[in-house]
Order: structure tokens, then sequence, then C-alpha cells
């Protein structure tokens, strides 16, 4: 069986910029997938055109094996748009069980749904009171029942958990994980690795519409963070500092006095370097492969992108919306 | 299960505008005023409007007194004679303006020489003024007939008879009493709610479609619906809404006719006169053609504001954006009068013929005689064809338009998302 989600060679232009640039990926069933990037990477614009609000311009999308398109198999599909919005003088539990209906749940059934997701997230007592009477968090809540009502099978989510509070970012956290549990594919978005990091099997960083680097959260950790080694002396130090200083061997370090972490050179060996420690006649307390985090990956990664994309974060929204 | 779709969202825009207020107030609006107008005509019936007046006499005969003789055989008029002088005409003005006298009439001896009177009044109404023409013409007649040496006798014989004219109207092969003010009147009610429906409830449309976007829900929607779907939804959501409203203008104006007698009773009025008040008779191929074009006028100009609406992103915008479309229907409206007066000259047959104009032109001209079977059954294929034309382009204008914010599109944009959508 092929993935659900198959984006192949996806170029998306707007007036004057290449929003999307020939990007490619695939969410393998049961898996949480994320899809990471600074603001105005493409993130969205990707998801829409997975969505089929966007059409590509070059390049197809596939879901469940089928190039028609998101709304042919919308029954099957959740999805949590960037851009929240519900209707304001509607009833919550009104609301709720007409999304459900445009997903082609029976009405009853949407109804009694809403009602039991309302009270999971705590929100059973607002279940008839006006869309506008709730608080935003609260608003963002009832999209997301919105979004999973209906028990699809492939739940996109772009930035779910934005302007929520802790407590109820952990309440979302711990739905999507409880999705991955049980079987579902997640599709989610965000430029806050803390939670890639929480919720990852898979990961697409991208950055300009185009992709970075993909694969699983452990691939990843391993191609762009094996190169990491901390060090603990115990008592002599030998010649390390002259080792540390081979430029060949050490790229960059942070000494700490008793402590230092390197960042390797490319190509170079870790063993070679424990070799070279001992033989210099350093004591060693501690010789450790260390795994940076996501956040240190990404930001290496995208760098001076995320820096400029992020000092200019309308700019590439605007476009988006201006152009057609 | 598309279907299932639709009627979702015809469900959402019928039961979320029914339950706001101002589709309240204009059902109760409309009941209201149109009892207000029946109770007023039954107040104006009951003798009410009396004017008195006064009867300035410089005549040298005893023409002051005949005329005043002649004014109270009117119902209508109370009439009292005063000798001109000096500073008469100065002190009637003021009791007029102290609402103690509705006017005065002032008659000289060249009332019989040149037939000329005057008369002065805070309120000139049409009523009272052919009473008085009708009184002093009588009167004059009388007296230039008796100059001559004829019978009073005689003249009282020959004023004692009046014409009565009964009017028919020929139409579609039957002939049935109708006064042209009738036909007039029933085509001219028609073309005001035909107006006023498609421009409420089109621009109902219009602000449900600016609405979605504006709250940002339309994209949740398109990821389940397809755009056409929602847009037929809104669609037949608010026109259901329309019918639903017209459903209680018609049965409550329905249920005062028949309780008119007793209203009259209430008031005191004679209820004889108020039973056999005038009501224009609708006949049902009327009402069809009517109801026809109302739904097929309602699909046409709701797609076109479907599509204003996707393109404008604020209230504002769409106001402007509207005006082409509401033009174009307000032509239609104030061609009513020319169409009225010969529904079969050239103009008349244009208008309904050609779509945009058709939904309020060809009932009013069906209704005011002149259009055969033919050109009805063309003009409702011309509004068919239009319905399903202007909706593909509004359909796509929308799918593309319901996603965008910011500036308002050109033309020349418009027309590629018509041809790329």
């Amino acid at each position: 069986m092929s993935d659900p989600v198959v984006v192949d060679r996806v170029t998306k232009r707007f007036a004057g910029h290449t929003a999307v640039d020939a990007l490619s990926l695939s969410v393998p069933s049961g898996q949480i997938f994320g899809l990471l990037g600074p603001n105005g990477a493409g993130k969205t614009t990707t998801i829409r055109m997975i969505m089929d609000i966007y059409e590509p311009d070059e390049g197809s999308v596939r879901l469940f094996n089928d190039v028609a398109g998101g709304r042919t198999h919308s029954a099957r599909i959740g999805y949590l748009p960037e851009e929240r919005g519900l209707y304001p003088k509607m009833r919550v539990l009104d609301v709720l069980t007409f999304l459900a209906e445009t997903k082609g749940v029976a009405r009853r059934t949407g109804r009694a749904k809403a009602l039991e997701w309302l009270e999971r997230l705590g929100l059973g007592d607002w279940r008839l009171r006006k869309v506008s009477d709730l608080s935003k968090g609260m608003q963002q809540k009832v999209q997301f029942i919105s979004a999973v009502l209906h028990d699809p099978e492939l739940v996109v989510l772009d930035e779910p958990f934005s302007a929520l509070d802790p407590v109820n970012r952990q309440v979302l956290l711990d739905t999507v994980i409880d999705f991955g549990r049980r079987g579902k594919t997640v599709l989610f978005s965000t430029h806050i690795m803390e939670h890639a990091e929480k919720l990852c099997d898979r990961l697409c960083i991208i950055a300009r519409g185009k992709k970075l680097i993909d694969g699983t959260l452990a691939d990843v950790k391993r191609t762009h963070g094996g190169k990491h080694v901390v060090i603990e002396f115990d008592g002599n130090q030998g010649a390390a500092r002259q080792i540390f200083a081979d430029r060949r061997l050490v790229a960059r370090m942070q000494d700490f006095g008793q402590q230092a972490e390197l960042e390797l050179a490319e190509g170079a060996d870790t063993q070679e370097i424990l070799r070279a420690l001992v033989t210099s006649g350093a004591r060693l307390s501690r010789f450790e492969l260390a795994s940076p985090s996501l956040h240190k990956i990404f930001v290496d990664l995208v760098g001076p992108d995320a820096a400029t994309a992020a000092a200019n974060p309308a700019s590439g929204r605007e476009r988006e919306r201006a152009g057609a | 299960m598309p279907v299932h779709k639709v009627w979702a969202v015809i469900r959402r825009e019928f039961v979320e505008r029914v339950r706001t207020r101002w589709f309240w107030i204009s059902a109760i609006l409309g009941p209201v005023l149109f009892a207000g107008i029946i109770v007023f005509q039954i107040a104006q019936s009951v003798g009410g409007a009396v004017r008195n007046i006064a009867v300035v006499d410089s005549t040298s005969s005893d023409y002051g007194t005949r005329v005043v003789e002649s004014l109270g055989a009117s119902r209508l008029i109370r009439a009292t004679r005063v000798s001109a002088g000096p500073g008469v005409i100065d002190s009637l003005t003021r009791l007029v303006e102290a609402k103690q006298l509705n006017g005065f009439l002032i008659i000289s001896n060249q009332l019989t020489e040149t037939g000329k009177a005057e008369y002065r009044a805070s309120n000139l109404s049409l009523q009272t003024i052919e009473e008085l023409q009708r009184a002093l013409n009588r009167l004059l007649l009388k007296v230039r007939l008796e100059e001559r040496g004829v019978n009073p006798a005689v003249v009282e014989y020959a004023q004692s008879l009046r014409v009565t004219l009964d009017q028919k109207k020929i139409a579609r092969g039957g002939t049935r009493a109708e006064s042209a003010g009738e036909s007039f009147a029933v085509a001219w009610v028609m073309s005001i709610l035909l107006f006023m429906a498609i421009l409420l409830y089109g621009v109902n449309v219009m602000s449900s479609v600016l609405e979605e976007k504006r709250d940002r829900i339309i994209e949740v929607l398109v990821s389940s619906l397809r755009p056409f779907q929602l847009m037929l939804g809104k669609v037949i959501g608010a026109g259901a809404v329309s019918f639903f409203q017209f459903l209680i203008w018609g049965v409550s104006a329905r249920a005062l006719i028949s309780l008119r007698v007793p209203i009259a009773r209430a008031l005191g009025a004679d209820t004889a006169s108020v039973s056999s008040m005038p009501l224009p008779h609708i006949p049902f191929a009327t009402l069809a053609v009517f109801m026809a074009f109302f739904l097929g006028g309602f699909l046409l100009y709701s797609a076109m504001f479907a599509a204003v609406g996707a393109m404008s992103s604020n209230e504002q915008e769409a106001r402007q954006a509207q005006q082409p479309v509401t033009y174009v229907l307000m032509i239609s409206y104030l061609s009513v009068i020319g169409l009225t007066n010969d529904p079969s000259s050239t103009f008349a047959k244009t208008l309904s013929l050609v779509p945009f104009t058709s939904p309020i032109a060809t009932p009013v001209r069906w209704t005011a005689g002149g259009m055969g079977i033919g050109e009805l059954v063309l003009s409702l294929a011309m509004l068919a064809i239009a319905i399903v034309g202007v909706t593909w382009v509004a359909a796509r204008i929308y799918r593309v338009g319901i996603l965008m914010t910011g500036k308002r599109p050109s033309m020349k944009e418009l027309v590629r998302w018509v041809r790329t959508a």
C-alpha cells in the first residue's frame, strides 16, 4: 500500500515569487509527520496544495493513491487550517454539527460526536453558547474538534499549537500523540521545534519553498547530530588543547574547563579523536556522541534563511494572499 | 453524498437567517404596513375629511348664496358665505393659518363672464379641488341656461344623470372587469416586490459569502465542499428564506383582507362600502408567471451577487462592486411605467427578452397585457440560458475569489480567473 500523502515535485508561484519550489515529500501511513520551516517557508502553501485548495503550477499531489484531490476524500481527512475561523454567531454545537455534515457525517452522529469531544476537551458547558462568546484558545479547540470529529484516517494540522496557553497546548499534544498510537496518519506544520521533537516520527524541513532535509527524526539527528562530541576530563588534560586546535578534526568547540563540546570538522572520525586524546595522555571520564536538539539542527540548516524570513514574516504571507 | 452536503449548507443558511432578529422584524413589519393601509382607507371612508371653507362673495347678484347652496350638496364640503370687504381676505388667511378654516373660495362677477374663481387653502387636495370645480361647473351651466330662458326644471332634469363607465380588459382570449388603475396597480406592486426581493435576498447571498470569507471559515468549507456546491447551497438557502418571508406576508395579507369587515365595524365605518372595496383580481397564470420569474431572477442575480461577494474582502468594497449589478436591476424596475403604458412597444419587447431585465419586465408586461405565450416561453428560455451561463462564470469567480484577500481584482484579473479556474 502506498503512502496516504505523496507530494511529487510540486511548484507554486505567486505574483513575483516562488512559494514552493519542486517540493517532494511522502507521509507514511500511521506516522506523525512534521513539516517544519521558518515563517514564509511555504508550509501553508504546501498544505493548501495537499488539501486541494490551491492547484500546484507544476507537479502533483496524491492522497490515498488518488490524484482526485482532498475534497473527494474529505470524509477520510481532517483539516485544521492556519487561518482559523468559525461562524461567530452560531452556537458551538451547531457549528460542529454543520462542519461534520459537510464531511458527510449524518446529522445525528455528528451531534453526538461533537458533544463527546466538547466534554473531552473541557468545553461541555459551552456547547450552547455562541462561538463569539468563546476565548481565542477555546475557539481554537473547537476548530480542532471540527477537524477530528469525523474520525478521519489522515489529519492535517497547520500550526496546531500556536496561540495556545501551555495547559491547552499539552491537551492538544496529548490528543495528537493519541492519534499516532491509534494508527492515524498525522501531518502537521510548525516552526516551533520543541513541539516537533516531542511528536514527530518523521519530519521535513523546508525553507524558501525548498526541502532541506527529510527522514525519520532519528535519521535526521544521526546525519546532522552525530558530529557532536562531549568530553569530560578526569584531572589530567594532556595535550588535548593541541588536538582541539586541529581544524582538520574539530570545526568549533565550546570550552568549559573540565568539559568541552566539540563540533567535528567534515570527514573527521570520532575514533581518531579518541585515539589522539588517549595518546596525548589526557584522562577522560566521558566521551559521548551527543545528538543536538532539533532546534540546533534547524537553526544550523536554515541559518541565514530563517533570519531573513523571520525579519520580514508578513511580506511572504501578504504575497501569498495577493497573488492569484 | 454530495446532495447531503448541499442540503447541510441550505439548512444552515436557512436556519441561521430565520433565527436573526431582522428576519422577524421584516416579517412583522410587512403585515403591519398592510394593516395600516387598510385601516387608513377605512378611516378615510368614515366621512373623515370634511373641508370647512368660506366663500368670499363680491358678486352683485345672488351667486354667492347659490354657490354655497350647491357646495352644500357635497358631503365633502361645508361652505359658509362671507361678504367681501376690506380686510376680509387677511382675516380669513389668518384663520387658515390657525387651522380653523381649511380654505376659502373667492368669487366675483367674473365667474359668470369668464368662468374664473380663486381658491386658497393650506392644503390643495385634489379631491377638494375636483369637488369645487364640479359644483361650480354645474352651477355655471345652470345660470347660463337660465339666462337664455331655459326652464330651471329642464336644467335640473338634464343634470340629474351621470355617466358611469364600466372598464373591462380584453386579455388572452378573455374579457373581465378590471380598470386601467387596477391593472397598473398589480403590475406596479409586482415590480416593487420583484425588485425588492431580488435585491434584498441577492444582497443576502453576497453578505453571506463575504461573512465566510471575512471570518475565514471558507478554507475549511472548501476543503470538504466543492465551491459550486457551496454557492448552490447558499443561493437556495437564501432563496428559501425569501419564499418563507413571502409566505408569511401572503398569508397575513389574505387574513387581513378577509377580516376587513370586522375591522371596519370595530372602527365604526360603513361595512358595506368596505366589503365592496375593489380588490384586484389576480389570475393563477399571472401568479405562476410572477413566481417563475421571481425564481429565475433570484437565481440569476444571486449568482452575480455571490461572485461580487467572493471578489470583495470587506463590506465597503462589496458595496462598490455590487453597483453595476444593482443598476441593471434598477433599469428594469424604473422602466415599468413605460412598459405598462405601451406593453407592445419594441422597448417593452426588448426589456422582456433580455435576461437581465426580463425577471421584472416580463411579469409586468404579462399583467399589463400584450404578451403572447410564444414570447413568454422565449423570455423564459433566454432567462434559463442566462442563468446557466452567468452561474458558470460566477462560480469560477467565486472559486478563485473566496480564498483571496487584499486588493479587489481588476477586470483583467477577473477574466483570467474565469479562464483559469
